[in-house]
């Protein structure tokens, strides 16, 4: 569960460094998640759906870019208008592929890659390196991010358009090139995430299948101050909760699952408090920029 | 010259998404004239048609006169979901929790708590931004969760009924329902607040000082807080009447429609009165006309479902659409120095 939380939120995290916030995120889930489930059910090859997916979700994100970057339209807006349109289009397009079926239609799914000797490992073994490779490339695109986003010159870039684009514009840096790709890379990631719940996680499609996951998404970027691995931290605090939840459940205690269910919901309000004064919100963000 | 490219950019608007939703309608393998007939029959076919249309509009057009208050301010109240439920729980509360009273006073005070704790539930945001700057999209967007998932706690455990293991609250005294305007269709006196209220938002926003200075808070709050009007103040107060409309339409479809509180009473009305607001301009005209347009757009996309196999999520498409071309009309009557990019 938190394998896609991390991916789209990274993806977002990029975005949202350079100024753009996509609130769309959803819709580029779905999407990714749409695209991934149509490519490997026609091609029945996992790589191809892997890529399907990424360029699903990289679909409504340059969407996004364009409308935010070319457009100047407030990002908030055509965030929602996307998600909107997204799950229109993928459940009209699943809905006209297979009809109204009470089976569900499914893809071949990812299995687990254990890696050889590290996985006999007593305890821990099992736990980190039974996964499949999703999670492997999650945890490969957290330490990657960190590295591009802090040690990077061109992450050091990305940070200062989100501060302060016209100064780095003055300073030289292309920003509307630069948030472009990070639009790119947040459809890529966010697509990424999609493709994992219907190729690893559940192996079928249906109409909105990510509900909702895409905001949590969101939630887990803020939990995360936006810095890779605060992200990947928080994301494994939403899914422990949600497992908790799962476990709590299954021992039959009186508890509504709702409780925690709004967990996460409830601690970004209280982290969204307590940045009250220091505040680490790109100065930029959700600001159309113009050159000139 | 503008005026003749308004409406140019109005029609083209209108032309790319007719023939969006046409070259949808044919890629399913539909007939369009099988299919826009049974979408005008799904709005018009019938008496209890149109009457449904109206019952689909009136929780559409109290949020989005909510959300259009809001956006007047540049508050962006993406909460009306999470207050609309906000307002659900009031009503049901006042109406199963309150000795009986004369049924004009008690729904009345259902109401008015549907519009409190609404209000209530968007003034948490409205404050953390008036009073500290704290970002009210996620904010809102958050609570709309909690409130769902608070709604999913109490009708499993404070308010469930304790005849039924299903979780859902008790039923709403028989009696304590809006007046049914139009027998034996579900048409309640929903509508005739919601309408109501549009004129009093028409007259707060545009004849009423508070409305002025939510207004100029809106265009430019900078100017706002040299020329003493509290920036501050305003946003708190268009997030209370904002929430307090969207809570309005939780408690008209509770006392109208539901009599009980349940989850998903509402297909993300919250969401699509966005929609609605921005499509009627923020504007309570617009908003009123744009629900129910929406609100048709909706019925005619179900009935086209069913007869034709039309997929509904058409709606969903065409409403995204309509955003994005509307957003970028004026970007294409006059393109911004970023053209050159």
């Amino acid at each position: 569960m938190s394998t896609p939380l991390t991916l789209a939120g990274i993806g977002e995290t990029f975005s949202e460094k350079s100024g753009i916030l996509n609130i769309g995120l959803e819709g580029i889930m779905l999407s990714g998640a749409f695209f991934s489930f149509i490519t490997a059910y026609y091609t029945q090859n996992i790589t191809l759906g892997v890529a399907g997916g990424c360029l699903g979700g990289i679909f409504i994100s340059l969407i996004h870019g364009y409308l935010s970057i070319r457009m100047g339209i407030d990002q908030t807006i055509s965030g929602l208008a996307l998600n909107f349109l997204s799950l229109g289009l993928t459940s009209f397009f699943f809905l006209m592929a297979f009809g109204k079926t009470t089976e569900l239609p499914e893809c071949p799914v990812v299995e687990a890659l254990p890696i050889p000797l590290l996985k006999d490992i007593p305890i821990i073994g099992s736990a980190l390196f039974s996964q499949d490779p999703f999670v492997y490339g999650m945890l490969i695109v957290v330490i990657g991010s960190y590295v591009v986003l802090h040690k990077t010159e061109w992450g050091v870039n990305i940070h200062a358009i989100g501060e302060h684009p016209k100064a780095a514009g003055a300073a030289g840096i292309d920003v509307n090139r630069t948030r472009y790709i990070t639009a790119l890379l947040n459809g890529l990631f966010g697509g990424l995430a999609g493709s994992y719940l219907t190729l690893a996680l559940l192996g079928f499609f249906m109409e909105n299948i990510t509900s909702g996951k895409g905001y949590i998404a969101l939630v887990v970027v803020i939990l995360g101050r936006r810095h890779p691995v605060g992200v990947f931290l928080a994301a494994i605090l939403v899914g422990a909760a949600e497992a908790l939840q799962f476990r709590l459940q299954t021992m039959g205690t009186g508890i509504p699952s709702q409780v925690f269910n709004m967990f996460p919901y409830v601690i970004t309000v209280l982290v969204l408090f307590v940045s009250i004064g220091k505040n680490r919100t790109p100065a930029a963000l959700g600001e159309p920029y113009r050159q000139g | 010259m503008r005026l003749v490219r308004e409406v140019i950019s109005f029609a083209a608007i209108l032309a790319v998404t007719s023939l969006a939703a046409a070259v949808l309608v044919i890629a399913v393998g539909s007939d369009i004239t099988k299919a826009l007939n049974s979408f005008f029959a799904g709005i018009f076919g019938s008496f209890y048609s149109l009457t449904e249309v109206l019952v689909r509009a009136t929780p559409l057009i109290l949020a989005g006169l909510g959300v259009a208050v809001a956006f007047q301010a540049r508050f962006f109240n993406i909460g009306a979901e999470g207050q609309l439920y906000m307002g659900a729980v009031a009503a049901t509360w006042i109406g199963l929790y309150l000795p009986h009273l004369p049924i004009i006073l008690h729904l009345t005070l259902a109401m008015a708590c549907g519009f409190l704790l609404g209000g209530l539930w968007a003034l948490i945001p409205g404050f953390l931004k008036g009073q500290f700057q704290i970002s009210e999209v996620i904010n809102t967007i958050m609570f709309n969760y909690i409130a769902i998932n608070l709604v999913g706690i109490l009708v499993r455990t404070v308010m469930t009924n304790p005849e039924s293991p299903l979780p859902m609250s008790a039923r709403l005294p028989d009696d304590l329902h809006l007046p049914l305007m139009a027998e034996p269709t579900r048409l309640h006196g929903g509508l005739a607040i919601a309408l109501g209220c549009s004129v009093l938002v028409y007259f707060f926003l545009y004849k009423t000082t508070w409305g002025f200075e939510i207004r100029s808070v809106g265009v430019n709050p900078r100017a706002c807080s040299c020329a003493g009007i509290s920036v501050k103040k305003n946003i708190v107060v268009s997030s209370l009447v904002s929430g307090g409309l969207a809570g309005l339409a939780g408690s008209s479809e509770i006392l109208g429609i539901h009599q009980r509180l349940m989850e998903g009473i509402s297909p993300e009305f919250g969401y699509v009165a966005i929609i609605v607001a921005l499509l009627g301009k923020n504007h309570p005209l617009g908003v009123v006309l744009a629900g129910l347009g929406i609100a048709a757009l909706q019925m005619g996309a179900n009935t086209m479902q069913r007869r034709t196999g039309v997929p509904a999520s058409i709606s969903l498409i065409i409403m995204g659409l309509l955003v994005v071309l509307i957003l970028g009309r004026r970007y294409f009557i006059n393109p911004s120095p970023n053209a050159a990019a």
